[in-house]
C-alpha cells in the first residue's frame, strides 16, 4: 500500500493555497475544481517545479524536501502536463526511451516498453516524428512515456480534456486497468465529471486553494458542496450498478442497482461489470404512485428522505433512497429536481414512497466507457 | 597603377581576421549561450536589464564602444594591471583587446538570435524532460540543444560575420598594428587612402563575395526553420 501524506501552504502570487491531505489509496484519486482552483500548483509542487511554498511530502515514510536540492529528475512522481509535449527531433520510439535510458534502477517486472506499445496501440507510430502525429496519438505516446519512467506515483493534470469520447473512453479503462493490475497508484487532475464518475476511487474536491471535501466518489457526487460546486444545471447523482443483461440487436443494457434494475442505453461492457451512470436531477420524473402504462424504461422505488425549497425561484430539490436492497449494500441516492408547483400538486412529502421514472435517453452515454 | 595582387601584409590581415572571428566565437559560445538560456527560460525582475545591456552594442556607435574599451583597457585600470601582470602586454593596442572588445561588441549578435530560438522551445518542454528523469544539464545537451540547431547556427555566422566585418572599434582599440592587430577592414581603409584601389578592390571583394555566401547559407538553411533575427 502506498501512502502518501502532502502538505502545502502558501502565496502562487496573490492566490492562496492551503491544502493537506492523506492519500490512503492505491487506487486512482481525482483531484477536482474548476480553472484556478490550485490543482495544477499542486502537481507543481510534488513534481518539484514550485519551491517556495511551505511544503511537507511524506511518501511511503520518506519525506521528500521540497527544495532545489530535491529536483524534478530525482523525485518518485511520474508527471504528465496539460498539453503534453513530445520531443519534435526524436521519433515517436526514441521518445519512449528517453525515460528508460535514464533511470538507473529499471525495474524488468514492471511494464514493458513493448507491453505499453501493444496497449496504447503505438506500434504503427514508432518510427514517426510528433508533427505527424494527432492529438489523441501524442496524447497517448506521452501516457506511455510517463508510465515507462517507472515512478511510486503517477500524476496526470487534465490529460485528456482535448480528446473525443471514444478515445476518452478508451484511455479512461487503460488507466484504470494499469492502476489495478500493475498496482500505480494515480492521481488524476479533472474538471469533467464524465472522467471522474467513471475512474475514481476517491475524490478530492478543491475550491479556491483549498480542499472542500474528500472521500469515495458516491459520497463526493451526492454531497451538496459537490452540487453548489456544478451549479444547479448539472445537478445530478451517480448510480452504480453490475451489469446483468445486454441486448446487443437492441443495444441496450441492464443493470442490477441494488436489486433494482436500470436500463440504459449501448453495450457499457461485459457481465458482473460494475457500471457507473450519471444522471441529472432534472431528468427524473417523480410520482406518488405508479403509473401503469409504459411511459419510460425505467420505473424505480424509493423514499423520499429530505425536501428542499428553493427560495424565490421555482425550483424544489428532492433527496430519495432508492429501495429494494436485498445485498447488503448503503442504499444508494438519487436527486431528482421538479418545480414546486408540482410538488404541491401531486402531494409529495418527506418518508413517503415514490416511484421514479427514468428515460434511458437521459442517462449520459459519456459517462461511460465502450 | 598597382596591379590586383596579394601582399603578405594582407595575407596576414585575413589570418588575424578568421584567428580574432574564431576566436571570439569561441568565447560568444561560452558566455553567451548561457546568458540565451537565462534569458529565455528565467523569469526575474532584471530581466529587462539585462537585455538593454547585452543589446546596447547593437544601438551604440562604435566609436562611443570604442572610446569606452580604450578607457577600460588602459594600464592604470585594474583590468589593464592585471592584463600586464599576466602577460606582460598591454591590453590596449594587443589581439587579446581586441577579442576581448569583439566578444562585448558581437554579444547580442550570439544571444538574440539563441534567445528567440530558445524561447520557441518553452519551458514546458524542459519540464516534461525533466519529469522524465533528466537533470538540467541533460536536458540541456540532449533536448536544447537539438531543438535549436539553427539558433546555434544563427549565432555562430551572425557573430561570425560582424565580428569580421566591424571596423571603427577595431580600429580604436586595436590602433590597426601591422601583423598583430590589423584586420582586414582597416587593410582595406589604409589601400583606399594610399589610393591603392585594386588592392583594396581585391580585400573589399572578397569580404563581399565571403559575406553574400554567408548569408545565403543562413537563409538557405533557414527557409523552413522559424528561427529569424531581430
Amino acid at each position: 500500500m502506498t501512502n502518501l501524506f502532502v502538505k502545502i501552504t502558501g502565496y502562487v502570487g496573490d492566490f492562496f493555497l492551503d491544502f493537506e491531505h492523506k492519500f490512503n489509496t492505491n487506487g486512482i484519486t481525482v483531484l477536482y475544481g474548476s480553472n484556478g482552483s490550485g490543482k495544477s500548483t499542486i502537481i507543481s509542487v510534488l513534481s518539484g517545479f514550485i519551491n517556495h511554498l511551505e511544503t511537507k511530502i511524506v511518501l511511503n515514510d520518506k519525506s521528500i524536501e521540497n527544495t532545489k536540492k530535491f529536483p524534478p529528475h530525482k523525485r518518485p512522481f511520474g508527471t504528465m502536463f496539460q498539453n503534453p509535449i513530445l520531443f519534435e527531433h526524436m521519433s515517436v520510439s526514441q521518445n519512449l526511451d528517453y525515460p528508460i535510458k535514464r533511470n538507473k534502477f529499471l525495474d524488468q517486472t514492471l511494464l514493458s516498453k513493448e507491453e505499453l506499445i501493444n496497449y496504447l496501440e503505438l506500434g504503427s507510430l514508432l518510427n514517426r516524428y510528433p508533427k505527424n502525429l494527432s492529438g489523441g496519438e501524442k496524447l497517448r505516446v506521452a501516457l506511455a512515456r510517463t508510465i515507462l519512467r517507472q515512478s511510486d506515483y503517477l500524476l496526470l493534470d487534465e490529460p485528456m480534456s482535448d480528446l473525443d469520447i471514444k478515445t476518452k473512453a478508451k484511455l479512461l479503462n487503460f488507466l484504470k486497468m494499469i492502476n489495478k493490475q500493475f498496482k500505480i497508484p494515480i492521481l488524476y487532475v479533472s474538471h469533467s465529471i464524465e472522467e471522474i464518475s467513471q475512474i475514481a476511487d476517491e475524490i478530492i474536491l478543491m475550491k479556491n486553494g483549498k480542499k472542500i471535501i474528500s472521500g469515495s466518489v458516491s459520497k463526493i457526487l451526492n454531497s451538496s458542496s459537490f452540487q453548489r460546486l456544478i451549479g444547479k444545471f448539472e445537478l445530478s447523482s451517480v448510480l452504480e450498478g453490475t451489469l446483468i443483461k445486454t441486448d446487443k440487436l437492441m443495444n441496450m443494457t441492464a443493470l442490477d442497482v441494488n436489486g433494482q434494475i436500470l436500463i440504459v442505453p449501448g453495450t457499457p461492457g461485459l457481465m458482473d461489470k460494475i457500471v457507473r451512470v450519471r444522471i441529472r436531477s432534472r431528468d427524473i420524473i417523480v410520482s406518488p404512485v405508479k403509473i401503469n402504462t409504459h411511459i419510460t424504461e425505467n420505473e424505480l422505488e424509493g423514499i423520499v428522505t429530505k425536501i428542499y425549497t428553493e427560495k424565490n425561484t421555482a425550483f424544489s430539490e428532492l433527496v430519495i433512497k432508492l429501495m429494494k436492497s436485498k445485498i447488503k449494500k448503503t442504499p444508494q441516492i438519487l436527486r431528482a429536481r421538479i418545480t414546486t408547483y408540482n410538488l404541491n400538486k401531486i402531494k409529495i412529502a418527506e418518508n413517503k414512497k415514490v416511484f421514479i421514472y427514468i428515460s434511458s435517453v437521459s442517462i449520459d452515454r459519456q459517462a461511460y466507457q465502450y | 597603377m598597382d596591379t590586383f595582387n596579394f601582399s603578405s601584409s594582407d595575407f596576414n590581415a585575413v589570418l588575424i581576421t578568421l584567428k580574432l572571428a574564431l576566436t571570439t566565437c569561441f568565447f560568444l559560445a561560452l558566455i553567451g549561450t548561457p546568458l540565451a538560456y537565462f534569458l529565455a527560460f528565467k523569469s526575474i525582475r532584471a530581466k529587462p536589464f539585462l537585455e538593454s545591456i547585452v543589446t546596447l552594442p547593437l544601438v551604440l556607435p562604435p566609436t562611443v564602444i570604442g572610446f569606452y574599451l580604450i578607457v577600460f583597457f588602459s594600464p592604470d585600470t585594474a583590468l589593464g594591471k592585471f592584463f600586464i601582470i599576466l602577460t606582460g602586454e598591454q591590453l590596449i593596442f594587443s589581439f587579446y583587446g581586441l577579442v576581448l572588445a569583439s566578444i562585448i561588441y558581437s554579444l547580442p549578435f550570439w544571444v538574440q538570435p539563441l534567445q528567440s530560438s530558445l524561447e520557441k522551445i518553452g519551458n514546458d518542454t524542459l519540464a516534461t524532460s525533466e519529469s522524465l528523469g533528466a537533470s538540467k544539464f541533460d536536458t540541456f545537451i540532449n533536448v536544447i540543444v537539438p531543438l535549436s540547431k539553427k539558433g546555434f547556427l544563427t549565432s555562430f555566422i551572425i557573430s561570425f560575420a560582424h565580428t569580421m566585418g566591424e571596423f571603427g572599434i577595431v580600429l580604436m582599440v586595436g590602433g590597426g598594428i601591422h601583423g598583430k592587430t590589423k584586420v582586414i577592414a582597416i587593410s582595406i581603409y589604409d589601400h583606399v587612402e594610399q589610393l591603392s584601389f585594386g588592392k583594396a578592390h581585391f580585400l573589399a571583394g572578397g569580404m563581399l563575395i565571403l559575406s553574400f555566401i554567408i548569408l545565403l547559407t543562413l537563409f538557405y538553411s533557414n527557409k523552413r526553420s522559424t528561427v529569424r533575427i531581430k
